[in-house]
């Protein structure tokens, strides 16, 4: 018998359950979450679960975002340059703007041709 | 004279701050690049494509989501005077940052969890408990070992003398 649970999100968390049912490893999760201050030391188990959601909903955002653009573009690749834009379009990513400005600096120099 | 006491607090902070940043291995800092490409892959229509320079840059982003989010809650833990970063915290931090639109689903999906693991946990208590009776069990083995190398330990003095 095939079992479909095992293949359908939370409920298939194997007999390890280290990756358990969540699409992104814990662990590293963790890990990231240590790197974040010098005050993190303490990690409840919950919290890189939260996490490990929290992502895949972010992710997903920040990739429909970028769609649109892409799609405005009436192209069929979502390139580095549509998530820069969705990230610059949308207040609550604000915090992620920096990082693709200053790695893309074409980016800079193309809008003052646009104007 | 000034750079005496600047050295152990200041220096020793520097190096905890930026050496580890530059060696850090990338597994380290990132989630993997497979786990992303194939979330990011699901939200999109079937004829969608996406680039790797994409999928980096939202690599990088999820890391920075995470270090946003978790400092947050790290300052209010701190302020509260606690030292665990636990779920709720996540999710106020995560309001407080605009994301309000996560909490919901993450409070079922925290739920969903709590259901599952109360079912697994009975098991694995019911198992703990027989490891502790073993324990006990083993106990009087133990003392009788202690009692038998206190014997050889006679036997050895007695050979000694």
């Amino acid at each position: 018998m095939r079992q479909a649970r095992t293949y359908s999100g939370i409920l298939s968390g194997g007999v390890s359950g280290k990756t358990g049912p969540h699409s992104l490893p814990l662990a590293r999760i963790k890990k990231i979450m240590k790197k974040s201050g010098d005050d993190v030391k303490m990690i409840s188990g919950e919290a890189p679960i939260v996490f490990s959601k929290a992502c895949e909903l972010f992710i997903e955002e920040i990739t429909l975002r970028s769609w649109i653009v892409t799609l405005q573009g009436k192209r069929r690749t979502l390139h580095k340059d549509d998530v820069a834009a969705a990230l610059i379009a949308t207040d609550i990513f604000d915090f992620l703007v920096n990082m693709v400005s200053n790695s893309s600096t074409s980016c800079e120099d193309t809008p003052t041709m646009e104007t | 004279m000034a750079d005496v006491p600047a050295s152990p607090g200041g220096g020793s902070h520097e190096s905890g701050d930026q050496s580890p940043r530059s060696n850090v291995r990338e597994q380290d800092r990132y989630l993997p690049i497979a786990n992303i490409s194939r979330i990011m892959k699901k939200a999109l229509p079937a004829n969608g494509k996406i680039a790797k320079d994409a999928k980096e840059t939202v690599q990088e982003c999820v890391s920075e989501f995470i270090s946003f989010i978790t400092s947050e809650a790290s300052d209010k833990c701190q302020r509260e005077k606690r030292k665990t970063i636990n779920g709720d915290d996540l999710l106020w931090a995560m309001a407080t940052l605009g994301f309000e639109d996560y909490i919901e689903p993450l409070k079922v999906y925290l739920n969903r969890y709590r259901e599952m693991e109360g079912d697994t946990k009975g098991t694995v208590k019911g198992g703990e408990g027989s490891a502790k009776r073993d324990v006990v069990g083993v106990q009087p083995g133990s003392n009788a070992q202690i009692a038998h190398q206190g014997s050889f330990a006679q036997g050895v003095s007695y050979m000694n003398s």
